[in-house]
């Protein structure tokens, strides 16, 4: 189990689990198609600043500070 | 006569307001980004007796409001009770959407289900089963493409079969399993006995969901903190047997039907397989090009602006100072009225509205192309791109939505903050909203460029924009570390896929912009310019310099000495400029025009008549376009505002000339850019914060901030030699 910061442009991951944080935060992810189980693929993460994800069919980009707190089960 | 309200409901950016503009013939505002719609609006439409209101509501992820705007479409669902709602889904994220529908299942109110954006996930080479969607959830399906209004009959002979009673819609009840259900049960029936009131104001299982997972709003508005024994005894079963907390279970069962029911429903083959979005992202998105490209492109709209509109201002101008002023000074003589009638009509009203009138052109181009920005779904991107930057100063890229949209006009910028998380972000960001350079302060640049600048005239608009971008960044540095200590909360947000607007779309929208500079050019600069000219011309008979308005010039002009402009005419056009910033213009206008009508008056070409004027007018018209177009077509640098430079100089660029140089010119601009924001930003500042305290803050900041600016740029360039 890694967080979602540390998976590369390209692969795909599967949620596992969210660190606990603000609760209106993990809602709010939750409420977007961020749950446990979710497979989401990274399209960029270049390291730092923002990463753009791709969940189902929809791009969504979140914050590092937050991706660090996306644990997830790399794939391949 | 019957009424039925009918609430439009949905995530963000799935097409709620097209929709409703596509039944109704409305022209709310659309874009391409999530966040468009802040506000309710309602639209009324009546076919033969009967009264629909469409209430367009905020887009929302679930109805656990997260930020201001998706508290307004919760309330308005939960609480106002629509006869019916229609639940706008984008088609290509169809699980997530329905997380939403489930949520609107359990308000007990019937339902439409528009399966929007249809034509996009047909492309991709998705199939639905509507009939098995319509049966597993009990409400109507309806496939719609908002944008080319297939499917609105649909849905209108839908909302009409229903108001009739023709066809009844009773929404599943989705079971939540027993140990819920037994819950939602007991906290009903207590609430029946002991708070009937509150059934009244809410649905009832709704709000028995609501209290079981404790969402933290709902407790607040009902007055309940969560330990009433009532509550404890209803759910203490749940935590027995369920260790995980209450509302990620609940959350957990509406994904899971959300899921199911999109696999029995939705059988992805597959389509076409070119994602141009991610390819354009992929440049756009750029970590070393984001910004580089953004900056690129918005030297290249001021370039696009400036040769496209330059022919047809010139060509209102010479229509105004010419053949407008000449016939109304005849037929005013004509009839006999007084002098002082005849100089507050043509050196007031035509000198000062005209003014402005002649900038129409280019704020019509610039926003012509904010609408294209905000339909393409390059504006998310631009919060991605800017994300950086923006945390520097503790918000983040989100913020900068507002201020984008602000190059069109302040005001809407305002509640465009909304879509913030916290009321700190939203009043910093509406601190920095005003250093973004809106239409109004057009007409002032481009007749200073033009008198100083008319080489590089794009390049020189484009720097005062990046300028404003620049000292907003600077400015919240300062206040981040004073008045707004904080830092960046966490960012999320959708990109949409890019889209190419609807033309007619784009017309409408660019005209809606349009109308606000028009109207206000008929109304608040027209009211200004007269009162403006009485104070011009009080005592009446004195020169300009010792009337009222050149003495209170001249009292408040030695603030601007330092600055390089401290003459009395350049110091009162920026006082009025308070009222909006294109009255700047219009007074300057005035102060300078008394020569000019002189002159006319004398030279009036006596041989031509008023037919002649008009038939001239109307081929000068032709040319304008002629070169309009030319300008286009040649493209870069070959002919821009310089190249009519032969024809003879406007009296009012040529005073300016001899009054200001290319350094104090541009002084004055910077000024201009950043001074106290308009009236009208104060007003909206005190509606959307409850205070007048914000604008106060910000008619104190940006004065300092603009003055300082000014003085850097005068003192430093006088320095520097210019
Ligand atoms: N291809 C396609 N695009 C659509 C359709 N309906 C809407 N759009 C586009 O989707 C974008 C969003 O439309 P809006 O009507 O602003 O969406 P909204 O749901 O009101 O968005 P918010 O107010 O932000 O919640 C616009 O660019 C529309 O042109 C459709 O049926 N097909
Ligand atoms: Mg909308």
């Amino acid at each position: 189990m890694i967080p979602l910061a540390l998976i590369g442009g390209g692969e795909k991951a599967e949620i596992i689990d969210f660190i606990k944080q603000g609760r209106g935060i993990l809602s709010r992810l939750r409420d977007m198609g961020f749950f446990a189980g979710k497979i989401v693929e990274v399209i960029s993460n270049e390291g730092c600043g923002l990463m753009l994800l791709k969940v189902d069919d929809t791009r969504v980009a979140i914050g590092r500070g937050m991706a660090m707190k996306i644990m997830v089960r790399r794939l391949q | 006569m019957k009424t039925i309200t009918v609430a439009i409901a949905g995530n963000p950016n799935s097409g709620k307001s097209t929709l409703i503009n596509a039944i109704a013939g409305t022209n709310l505002q659309v874009g391409n980004w999530p966040g468009v719609t802040v506000e309710k609006k309602t639209a009324t439409l009546k076919i033969d007796d009967l009264i629909i209101n469409l209430v367009d509501l905020p887009g929302t992820y679930s109805l656990s409001p997260y930020t201001q705007e998706e508290v307004i479409a919760r309330d308005f669902l939960v609480r106002e009770k629509p006869d019916l709602i229609i639940d706008v889904v984008d088609s290509t994220n169809l699980e997530r959407n329905l997380y939403l529908t489930v949520q609107l299942l359990e308000l007990g109110i019937p339902i439409i289900l528009a399966l929007n954006i249809y034509d996009e996930a047909k492309k991709k080479g998705y199939e639905f089963d509507i009939e098995k969607l319509q049966e597993l959830l009990g409400i109507r399906v309806i496939p719609t493409v908002a944008t080319k209004k297939e499917g609105i009959k649909e849905i209108l002979n839908a909302i009409k079969d229903f108001a009739y009673g023709f066809y009844n819609i009773t929404p599943k009840k989705i079971n939540y399993g027993e140990d819920i259900e037994s819950s939602i049960k007991a906290i009903e029936e207590n609430l029946k006995v002991t708070n009937p009131l509150l059934l009244s104001k809410y649905p009832s299982r709704w709000l028995a969901l609501k209290l079981i997972e404790g969402d933290e709003l709902v407790m607040k508005e009902v007055d309940l903190i969560g330990d009433e024994t009532f509550l404890q005894e209803a759910k203490s079963h749940l935590f027995k047997s369920h260790d995980e907390d209450i509302e990620s279970m609940l959350a957990d069962i509406r994904y899971g039907i959300a899921n199911g029911v999109t696999r029995d429903v939705l059988k992805k083959k597959d389509g076409k397989r070119v994602d141009f979005t991610e390819k354009i992202d992929r440049i756009v998105l750029n970590r070393y090009l984001g910004i580089p490209i953004f900056l690129f492109a918005m030297w290249f709209v001021f370039k696009f602006a400036f040769d496209f509109s330059a022919p047809f201002s010139d060509w209102i101008d010479t229509t105004i100072s010419g053949p407008v002023t000449k016939w109304t000074f005849h037929a005013l003589t004509v009839v006999g009225s007084p002098q002082w009638v005849i100089s507050l009509l043509t050196e007031g009203v035509i000198a000062g509205v005209g003014a402005v009138l002649v900038f129409i052109p280019v704020i019509a181009v610039m926003m012509f192309i904010i609408t294209l920005l905000e339909g393409s779904g390059y504006m998310a991107r631009v919060a991605f791109v800017m994300d950086r930057l923006m945390h520097s100063i503790g918000l983040h890229g989100k913020s900068f939505i507002p201020m984008l949209l602000g190059f069109g006009c302040n005001v809407p910028s305002i509640y465009a903050t909304r879509v913030l998380e916290t009321e700190r972000d939203r009043k910093l960001t509406a601190l920095l909203v005003p250093l973004m350079s809106c239409g109004a302060r057009l007409p002032v640049y481009v007749i200073f460029i033009g008198a100083f600048f008319s080489d590089h005239a794009p390049t020189v608009l484009w720097s005062l924009y990046v300028l404003g971008i620049f000292m907003a960044i600077a400015l919240g540095f300062i206040l981040k570390k004073t008045l707004y200590k904080g830092f960046a909360p966490v960012f999320i947000m959708e990109l949409p896929p890019y889209r190419v607007p609807v033309f007619r779309d784009l017309m409408i929208h660019t005209w809606q912009k349009l109308k606000h500079f028009v109207i206000k050019a008929g109304t608040y600069i027209f009211a200004v310019s007269v009162i403006m000219w009485f104070l011009l011309n009080t005592p009446y008979g004195v020169e300009k310099e010792n009337s009222a308005l050149g003495r209170i010039g001249k009292t408040i002009s030695p603030v601007f000495e330092p600055l390089g402009f401290g003459t009395w005419e350049a110091s009162s056009s920026l006082v009025a400029g308070l009222i909006a910033k294109e009255v700047v213009v219009s007074t300057m206008a005035q102060i300078y025009v008394k020569e000019e009508v002189e002159e006319e008056k004398e030279g009036v070409d006596k041989e031509k008549g008023f037919i002649d004027d008009l038939k001239d007018a109307f081929l000068s018209f032709g040319f304008a376009i002629r070169d309009a177009i030319e300008n286009l077509i040649s493209g870069f640098g070959i002919k821009s505002l310089s190249a009519n430079e032969e024809e003879e100089q406007r009296p009012l660029k040529s005073k300016l000339q001899g009054i200001f140089t290319p350094l104090t010119a541009y002084a004055f601009l910077a000024f201009v850019l950043l001074y106290w924001p308009c009236v009208v930003v104060g007003i909206a500042m005190k509606q959307e914060f409850g205070s007048w305290k914000l604008y106060g803050q910000a008619l104190v900041i940006h004065s300092l901030l603009a003055w300082f600016v000014a003085f850097a740029i005068y003192q430093g360039g006088r320095i520097l030699g210019f």
